[in-house]
């Protein structure tokens, strides 16, 4: 009786502890450094934004899946100055000294770059993210994965096709001479070559432009019925504003980096409607079911609408970490398995790697109309047909 | 064309010299080099997107009320910290060297408690942006306004260093520190003016640069190499001539983009810094002999 009694109560007592664990299961930690300061500081928020409403949403369903065992999830994070040697150092930290169990990507490719070797060496594997440039492809495949469709190879031959199909037969290039636009333009013009078109201009400048009077006087003479500014952000501002000004009548107009910000409709208004730009993005994109959900919900916490590049390959990288870790638990190299083998179902539709490249996203261009990103190149993924420019 | 590009001109170099006005001031005065300068206006930028937001407080009211920040935050500077070490010469001697070093704190701590504040996602708002059109020139309003104002300022001081009695002190502590002293100027009261004025004059350049520019918490460094750049073509501490060094690098800039490309525009603006450095060092402007 009393052994009865006895065993029922370590039973018991064996229950609590059994459902206390549970409850307070470790969190995942998860460590990531960006570029909080410095030259990218601007490029930041987008990105952890994503992050930060991607561990809302897994801790508000109850954990992360690890295998089949429900965990919270926590960020281990700090700030690399825009510096890829500080990344790198903080990369190393995050790893042998805060032994994080995950990791996500910081920005830029310079930093993409730099890490490559890093978790190669200690067989950690990461999904990148923001990384945009043909150099990706010599990144030996095995720890690190580039979900983006921003190739420039792939940019400069899919955009000729496009302004090809639009009836462009002549193009003015105005590029600014950081690398991302230079690459792009390596690949634009011999492209729009093939595609005969003319590039009657074909000019640089430099970042810290102030003043496009010039470049924007001798394209309008051109007679170009496309100009293709391959713009950072401030000159994308830059370039705006003058093109109204000067009354650039174009029907084809690109701006580069910038025109998915939120703060770029905000500064320019109606002024950039019907301006194309880079992504593969969209909320509007009806096949992708999760995508609307993801924009509603980032608007809902920031009460502003998400970076469609940054923000959406950001949080994409978390869903593609998230789903290799529901089969492959936090084992690295059943990740590393898991990432280089399995399709993702992600808010940009379905995701597959070969090698570093998701080779199922195609290289997709957008549209500003009336105030929403819309796709509009190719046919395979648009959700509006292109507009021609009709006026600032 | 040609009268688009003078146009262009006039509008960056009246930002140039406004920018560099408010620099000079606080260096000819307090021999202080404010590193932060450009920071001031990243401040202006702010409160222009914030009261416009917030309040729904147009661009031209808020001119004021980032002066009115701004220049507090220079009163506060010059109390807090500026006024002791200044008032014993060999402090003051020291701390000529050591502002660069001090400004450049208040420059980390103003970037990243703004960033800290607001996050470094970049603002904009739409203000005065219709395009008008005459004699050749379309411009936007806000570029108008840009021109306008920064005009108005640099004239304004002009005209108050050379016929208000407080002016005549201000450019007597710029001249001789000392003897302005001796001969009755209130150099304490003349600096924290100049502070105040200077700061100020920043906060304004800022809410006018929010009008074209995106506005971040790391906007202001170029302001403050445009501006060092500025004084030094005209002379540290010339005031008029800092003005005219301004308009001169805007249409330095502008037409020698147009004459060569614009992948030339850093060669142009700082091979033209080190030509005056080596070849005369008290600026453009300056006298032979710097007066100090």
């Amino acid at each position: 009786m009393t052994l009865l009694k006895k065993l029922k109560s370590i039973i018991a007592a064996g229950a609590v502890l059994a459902a206390g664990v549970a409850q307070a299961e470790e969190p995942v930690r998860i460590g990531y450094s960006m570029s909080l300061t410095g030259l990218f500081a601007q490029a930041a928020p987008s990105q952890v934004n994503a992050y930060e409403l991607w561990e809302d949403q897994v801790n508000a369903a109850g954990g992360l899946d690890v295998g089949g065992v429900k965990r919270p999830v926590e960020f281990v994070t700090y700030d690399d100055q825009s510096n890829p040697a500080n990344a790198v150092r903080i990369y190393e930290k995050l790893i042998t000294e805060d032994k994080v169990d995950l990791l996500a990507a910081p920005w830029s490719t310079p930093i993409h770059l730099a890490l490559a070797p890093i978790l190669s060496r200690h067989k950690f594997p990461m999904v990148g993210n923001t990384a945009a440039s043909v150099q990706l492809r010599e990144v030996a495949p095995g720890y690190i994965w580039f979900p983006t469709a921003v190739i420039p190879d792939k940019v400069g031959e899919e955009l000729a096709a496009f302004m090809k199909s639009k009836g462009v037969t002549s193009a003015a290039i105005l590029s600014n001479v950081l690398p991302l636009s230079q690459e792009i333009k390596s690949f634009l013009v011999p492209a729009l070559e093939k595609q005969g078109i003319a590039v009657p201009v074909n000019e640089n400048y430099p970042p810290d432009i102030k003043d496009l009077t010039t470049l924007l006087t001798q394209t309008n003479e051109s007679g170009a019925d496309a100009v293709i500014m391959l713009s950072y952000p401030s000159d994308s501002f830059l370039f705006a504003a003058q093109a109204k000004e000067l009354g650039v009548k174009a029907p084809f107009v690109l701006s580069l980096i910038g025109a998915t910000f939120g703060s770029y409709q905000q500064a320019l208004g109606e002024s950039v409607n019907n301006i194309v730009t880079v992504g593969h993005w969209s909320p509007n994109q009806a096949a992708w079911p999760k995508a609307k959900p993801f924009f509603d919900a980032y608007k809902a916490k920031y009460n502003e609408a998400p970076d469609a590049l940054d923000s959406a390959l950001a949080y994409m990288s978390m869903e593609i970490l998230q789903q290799a870790v529901a089969t492959a638990g936090l084992d690295k190299e059943k990740i590393r398995e898991a990432v280089s083998t399995m399709t993702f179902d992600t808010i940009n539709g379905p995701i597959k790697f070969e090698g570093v490249q998701n080779t199922m996203t195609p290289t997709s261009f957008l549209q500003i109309q009336d105030g929403s990103l819309e796709l509009v190149w190719p046919d395979s993924v648009k959700t509006k047909d292109f507009r021609p420019k009709t006026g600032w | 064309m040609s009268t688009q590009l003078l146009f262009a001109a006039l509008v960056a170099g009246s930002l140039y010299a406004l920018v560099a006005l408010g620099l000079n001031l606080v260096y000819g005065t307090l021999r202080l080099l404010n590193i932060a300068h450009g920071d001031l206006v990243m401040i202006g930028a702010y409160v222009a997107f914030w009261m416009l937001s917030l309040l729904g407080m147009p661009p031209v009211l808020s001119l004021f009320a980032a002066a009115a920040l701004c220049g507090g935050f220079g009163w506060l500077i010059y109390v807090g910290i500026f006024r002791k070490l200044l008032s014993t010469p060999a402090l003051a001697r020291r701390l000529e060297a050591n502002s660069l070093i001090l400004f450049y704190g208040v420059s980390v701590i103003l970037q990243n408690g703004v960033s800290l504040a607001f996050t470094s996602t970049a603002r904009g708002y739409q203000y005065l942006n219709e395009v008008h059109r005459f004699a050749g020139v379309a411009a936007s309003g806000n570029r108008l306004m840009l021109l306008g104002v920064a005009l108005v300022l640099c004239l304004g001081m002009l005209l108050f260093l050379r016929f208000h009695l407080f002016g005549w002190s201000l450019r007597a502590v710029i001249e001789r520190r000392d003897a302005a002293a001796v001969v009755g100027v209130d150099v304490d009261r003349v600096q924290m003016a100049t502070i105040c004025t200077g700061f100020a004059i920043a906060g304004v350049a800022g809410v006018l640069v929010s009008m074209t520019e995106q506005i971040t918490p790391f906007m202001g460094f170029p302001f403050t190499i445009a501006a060092l750049v500025v004084i030094v073509l005209g002379g540290l501490g010339n005031i008029f001539a800092g003005i005219v060094a301004g308009f001169a690098l805007g249409f330095i800039e502008t037409f020698g983009i147009a004459a060569t490309s614009a992948t030339y525009r850093s060669i142009l603006i700082y091979g033209l810094f080190v030509a005056v450095l080596l070849l005369r060092p008290q600026g453009l402007f300056g006298k032979a002999i710097q007066a100090r």
